[in-house]
């Protein structure tokens, strides 16, 4: 360790650049890494900076500062474009950023931004052979977000404030129209509306458990296997045994015999 | 950078491909480098003209090592093209040194010019940095600085050069002189009092600094300006204003044409269909024959902060499309006739909630507390409403929690994006000081607002605690050894179950305390209390919703040997040895409307608690004693009102209340529970600390409680009052409001007494006291301050108090006190 000590105080470029090479090549990341910080700026204008700033990215993923190694990947591929390491180099960037992404329940500011450096990324370099990788990458980013927006829409429906619920869960159907929470988000919105048309005011009853019957109808298109389904046709049951219940005034019953 | 222009005179650019680069000119860098750094490749297309070799350039530029570059063409044969990128390395900065000016300002200027040392030393650099040099001392006044830059090779690095920046303060020019033409409506001195910033230098005034700054007279024009217009002279302007150089300083001269008063006459509405005239009239509130002003209407129309405005009468029923014109139909004279013309448009239905800027804080945790809910109409005081309570949660800089509504014309809905900055929530308190009879006692104390029990299973999560779902979990330890010792811990859960705001809480005590010299277990003095607590609390709707309910239930032991428990005016004289329960049922009654808990400028906060232990006595047959068994009942009343008065000042006056009575008249009440004014109301300091089961209260101006010289109630003999009061008005001023920390001074006047009977209270006998102080709130320790009070009225002398003690106290506070 003195060795090391020794070499950060040194003021011989070369001596250090060779030892930082060796600790990369040994996985000692964080040796490594301190020295190439170090040499950025003396390197400036020689041979090695090629090398030494790739290098000194990729010490920065393999100690999971994602943040730092984005950056630098960044900056290497745009400075040494034609450079053997600029695939991988973009390549790790977005995976940086990959693996910067935040859980769902936080701001996916990072997330976004990754999904494009992955996008650029299969926009450059097609045939790459990080291809499939960056694939699953991008599938598990844009799970993420629809896990996100469901789990928003969701929360209103915990909360019980049904009608926010049923025009969340739309919006989130409208969104991400083949999202693997796609059947959650039809039967939760059903469930909603029932929900909502049991505790409204007479008056509104009746307009809300057709809403829900249109809705069941809906549902069971989509999704006739689901584990729901049970649940689903008591709440259409009870729906059609209101309706009966609730039958239409003359005035709508007329309106409805003329349409 | 210049560039060697080959190209062909036609208009088309001459398209070649790369054959050959080649580089001269470089003494120090290497070539191949330099190539590889331009991200030319050989059997790359070039085009003349084209930007493959401006992008080149700028490449090379962007290393900031070099000081020229240039391109030429060497030769083209046929359709391969070869260049040659001619460098000019320049000398590097290796250091920079100042003359002339004190190391301080020297200090303070190198972190403002911000010269990178290694960077190529330009005449742009050179300029720029004499630039800002300039301006830092004409920002201080120093308006004939001199600013002289030299150059000396250093002989310790090859190709670098050393900066001797060289300055030449001179003397400070400040402003002596403001004079005023073509005023005749008001007067020098008034119109002088609204130029904020800009302000003459006068010998009396010592807290003006007569600095001349352009930006801030500019503003200050516009402020003349506005202040005109806002007494309806709308034609008002600044005819010309000079400034002069005199000998001893600037003299500023400045001519208005003020033009007429206008006044308000006739104002009509159109387009108006949900309100009537006369309705929109009196919230717009402008009489006839009232002065012009165009910043009352726009207040009046658009946004008002202390009343109604037209724009919120739609907005908060959902008209979010609503806009209003006010078009001046006639001048005469010097009456002005209004129409109003209205675009009512339609009612927005909100569509999504999208919250952003949350990197610690869980959606959920932000979205339940969100008015503006999905589907219903969009209203703008709800969203007014959220940013309150978004803010309330403490988890975000206050000043920074973002609404920004995005209507969707085509279907009729709104879109609102919130926005926050997450800031530290949590504290750690680490203290040690001297405590009076206890001498030094320690304190370690963590507190996390915004923990999360959910991702505490999970190890990667604890960095350095699982943060985000908005619970609060609380340790504290304090001790100073065998002597006193206490240790707390506390968890609360704001929305038990996720569906509703029931908070739950659960929290354990332990307190020992010993006296004397000997702490031997079986003969030594000492007191332990444990207790422990469940609370529910939930938030009501009705009167309205900044009102909480909130039980709890608590059971305290406390455990006493030899120890002194002296009540005056009580059956109970020495009870030495022994155990005491307390099993209460707590109800509290709240209503908090405050904006902002750090630094509160409006809003109040009012409180009603009961505490009731079982009335054991009432009960038929053999009950406990009543020193076993606490039976008491307790009633606590604390109200505070958040008052702004003239620009930052705010008033904030309180009263607190605090009655305790028996349900039996036989019973008498036992030591504990009491009441003890004094000091900062912190409950320790004074001759013996730490009476377990008392409440503390403070009372600036009077010696801490237990204290020989505090008030008689709150003295060492006595356990404390059965009723007490207090009243205070506070005048608060902010220093600084960032939210590192927030940081205000303030004056107070208070007034309390606490009584050891029903038959001595009297609410007009009290304590009376007044002072000045400062508080500090640091998000990471929480709030601290001192308070320096002067006591009017004087302690009455006991055995043990000779009644000398002084005046006027000075006080340490810890923490946000309610009392």
């Amino acid at each position: 360790c003195s060795g090391y000590q020794k070499l950060l105080k040194s003021n011989d470029v070369n001596k250090k650049y060779e030892a930082a090479i060796k600790y990369y090549n040994e996985g000692d990341y964080f040796k490594a890494g301190t020295l190439l910080e170090e040499l950025q700026p003396l390197l400036k204008g020689r041979p090695e900076a090629e090398k030494a700033q790739f290098y000194f990215a990729n010490t920065n993923f393999k100690q999971s500062n994602y943040v730092l190694s984005a950056y630098y990947f960044k900056s290497f591929y745009e400075t040494y474009p034609n450079s053997q390491y600029a695939e991988e180099a973009m390549f790790l960037h977005a995976k940086s950023l990959f693996r910067d992404s935040p859980e769902y329940e936080l701001d996916q500011t990072n997330t976004l931004s990754a999904n494009e450096s992955i996008q650029e990324f299969l926009n450059r370099y097609p045939e790459s052979t990080f291809r499939p990788e960056v694939e699953n990458m991008s599938q598990e980013l844009q799970k993420k977000l629809e896990n996100k927006a469901f789990q928003g829409a969701k929360l209103y429906q915990q909360l019980r404030y049904y009608q926010s619920a049923v025009v969340a869960l739309g919006n989130f159907q409208q969104q991400y129209p083949g999202s693997v929470y796609s059947e959650d988000a039809a039967y939760l919105k059903l469930e909603s509306q029932f929900n909502l048309a049991k505790e409204s005011v007479e008056d509104k009853q009746r307009e809300r458990y057709l809403e829900a019957v249109a809705f069941y109808k809906q549902f069971i298109d989509a999704y006739p296997n689901s584990r729901n389904l049970k649940s689903a046709e008591n709440m259409y049951d009870f729906a059609q045994k209101e309706l009966v219940r609730l039958k239409p005034t003359e005035k709508t019953a007329a309106s409805a015999s003329t349409n | 950078p210049t560039q060697a222009q080959t190209a062909p005179p036609n208009d088309g650019a001459e398209h070649y491909v790369l054959g050959g680069i080649t580089v001269s000119g470089a003494r120090y860098l290497d070539n191949n480098t330099l190539i590889a750094l331009t991200g030319l490749k050989i059997g790359d297309p070039i085009s003349i003209p084209g930007e493959e070799i401006g992008k080149a350039i700028r490449k090379l530029w962007d290393q900031g090592i070099l000081g020229d570059v240039s391109v030429s063409t060497t030769k083209i044969q046929g359709n391969k093209i070869f260049l040659d990128f001619n460098l000019k390395e320049r000398p590097r900065l290796s250091r920079f040194e100042f003359t002339g000016i004190s190391k301080g300002q020297a200090d303070e200027l190198k972190n403002k010019i911000k010269l990178i040392r290694g960077k190529v030393v330009t005449d742009a650099l050179l300029n720029n940095t004499r630039t800002q040099v300039k301006k830092f001392y004409t920002n201080k006044s120093f308006l004939d600085v001199k600013v002289n830059i030299t150059q000396r090779p250093d002989s310790a690095l090859s190709n670098s050069v050393v900066l001797v920046i060289n300055v030449d303060k001179g003397d400070k020019i400040r402003v002596r002189d403001i004079a005023f033409e073509g005023n005749e409506a008001f007067s020098d001195r008034k119109l002088k009092g609204k130029l904020k910033k800009t302000k003459e230098k006068k010998p009396y005034k010592l807290l003006t600094s007569g600095k001349f700054q352009r930006a801030e007279y500019e503003e200050d024009k516009q402020k003349l300006l506005d202040f005109y217009n806002a007494q309806g002279y709308r034609d008002a302007i600044i005819v010309s204003d000079t400034l002069i150089r005199k000998d001893d300083g600037l003299a500023l001269r400045i001519t208005v044409d003020e033009g007429p008063k206008y006044y308000f006459r006739n104002i009509t509405w159109s387009g108006n269909y949900l309100y009537d005239d006369k309705t929109l009239a009196s919230v717009l509130g402008i009489k006839e024959g009232s002065a012009y002003s165009k910043e009352t209407l726009d207040k009046r129309l658009n946004y008002n902060p202390t009343g109604q405005d037209i724009t919120s009468l739609y907005m908060n029923d959902g008209y979010l499309f609503f806009s209003i014109e006010p078009v001046e139909t006639k001048v005469e004279g010097d009456s002005i006739d209004i129409e109003m013309r209205i675009n009512e448009g339609v009612q927005a239905r909100v569509k999504d909630i999208n919250i952003a800027g949350n990197t610690k804080t869980s959606d959920h945790v932000i979205r339940r507390e969100i008015q503006t809910l999905p589907g219903d109409k969009f209203n703008r005081e709800l969203l007014i409403r959220t940013q309150q309570r978004l803010s309330g949660l403490g988890y975000f800089d206050p000043e920074k929690v973002g609404m920004n509504p995005v209507p969707n014309q085509a279907d009729g809905t709104v879109d609102i994006n919130y926005t926050v900055e997450e800031k530290p929530s949590d504290q750690i308190t680490l203290s040690g000081g001297w405590g009076g009879y206890a001498g030094f006692i320690g304190t370690v104390g963590l507190v996390f607002n915004n923990f999360s029990l959910r991702k505490a299973g999970t190890l990667s999560n604890w960095r350095p605690v699982p943060a985000g779902d908005g619970q609060r979990l609380a340790l504290n330890v304090q001790a100073n050894g065998l002597q006193y010792q206490a240790y707390s811990f506390s968890f609360t859960e704001p929305w038990l179950g996720g569906r509703k705001p029931n908070s739950f809480s659960f929290s354990l005590n332990k307190t020992i305390s010993r006296f004397g010299t000997s702490f031997d277990p079986t003969t030594g003095q000492f007191i332990k209390s444990n207790s422990a607590t469940v609370a529910l609390g939930r938030r009501l709707r009705f009167p309205d919703d900044y009102f909480t309910l909130s039980n709890s239930v608590s059971i305290t032991q406390y455990k006493f040997q030899n120890y002194p428990l002296n009540i005056r005016n009580s059956a109970v004289s020495e009870l030495t040895t022994g155990d005491a329960n307390n099993f209460v049922f707590n109800t509290t009654l709240a209503r908090n409307s405050i904006d902002n808990p750090t630094f509160t400028r409006r809003g109040s906060s009012l409180s009603l608690s009961l505490s009731l232990t079982p009335p054991y006595s009432l009960f038929p047959g053999a009950h406990p004693n009543s020193t076993q068994w606490l039976e008491y009942h307790k009633w606590m009343f604390d109200a505070s009102w958040f008052t702004p008065l003239v620009g930052k000042l705010v008033l904030n006056s309180r009263a607190h209340f605090g009655f305790l009575g028996a349900y039996n008249g036989n019973r008498t009440l036992g030591p504990f529970e009491r009441f003890k004014l004094g000091g900062s109301g912190l409950g320790y300091g004074g001759a013996s600390n730490f009476i377990v089961g008392t409440e503390y209260i403070g009372l600036r101006g009077y010696a801490d409680p237990n204290d020989q010289e505090a008030i008689p109630t709150a003295q060492t003999a006595d356990n404390g009052g059965i009723a007490y009061n207090k009243f205070v008005m506070e005048m608060r001023y902010p220093v600084s409001l960032n939210p590192a920390a927030t940081v205000y001074v303030l004056g107070f006047a208070e007034a309390g007494n606490a009584f050891n009977t029903y038959s001595q209270y009297n609410p007009y006998k009290l304590y009376r006291s007044a002072g000045i102080g400062a508080r500090v709130f640091m998000s990471a320790f929480g709030l601290l301050g001192f308070d320096y009070g002067y006591g009017f009225d004087t302690v009455p002398a006991t055995v043990t108090n000779p009644g000398t003690g002084p005046k006027g106290r000075f006080h340490f506070i810890i923490g946000q006190q309610i009392r």
